[in-house]
């Protein structure tokens, strides 16, 4: 599932190190999130959602084909 | 009450140590068995004792780091951390499952001891018995 989490970061001017430690997760896991490697769970989704202000579907993009 | 449970931890493992120890200096040497036992019991109390007192030590640095401490508790916490943890558990289970078939196998044509096979294919049983325990417990809950 591809998701502009980089875009959106970047654009707020905030460090992966930032990020991960506001949402309590590991700077790892905001790497593999922005890299298209790891998929989150509907609650850290949720949570990256409220952060940014924006809808899940707004960050998160849903492919049909994907795998 | 953490560090009660550690201390609790460590103080069982001094006991077993001692147990240990006095058995070594008491107990009767004419029985196998029992010449093994104060070893078993000094082998399980060091490590009973080193995890006890190395949780205290970890949890005392801990409280003068609370940043650091806070960091581990998320890396411990981390959805993707235990995701990886599970699946590196599940692909280890599907290997044991096929090792443990081997060796049974094995033991069995090696003509080894009918006990000592049969404890293995009862500890083989239990273990999948306890995961499909857990695959309908969780299929109620989920």
């Amino acid at each position: 599932m591809k998701n502009r989490l980089e875009e959106l970061r970047k654009n707020r001017g905030i460090k992966q190190e930032e990020l991960a430690s506001v949402l309590e997760v590991s700077r790892q896991t905001i790497g593999s999130l922005e890299n298209g490697r790891y998929n989150p769970s509907i609650l850290l989704a949720f949570k990256i959602a409220n952060f940014f202000g924006m809808s899940i579907e707004e960050i998160f993009i849903y492919e049909e084909d994907a795998k | 009450m953490k560090n009660t449970k550690h201390w609790l931890i460590t103080g069982s493992g001094i006991a077993l140590l001692a147990v240990g120890f006095f058995l070594m200096k008491n107990i009767d040497n004419s029985n196998n068995f029992l010449m093994n036992l104060p070893y078993v019991f000094v082998g399980i109390g060091s490590g009973v004792f080193g995890s006890g007192m190395g949780s205290i030590v970890t949890s005392r640095t801990l409280k003068k780091h609370p940043e650091t401490q806070r960091v581990l508790e998320i890396e411990k916490k981390d959805e993707r951390n235990i995701a990886i943890s599970n699946r590196a558990k599940a692909k280890a289970y599907d290997a044991m499952t096929f090792v443990f078939g081997a060796l049974m196998v094995s033991f069995a044509l090696m003509g080894i001891e009918l006990v000592a096979v049969l404890l293995l294919v009862f500890s083989y049983l239990f273990v999948h018995g306890y995961g499909i325990y857990y695959r309908c417990k969780y299929d109620r809950e989920m």
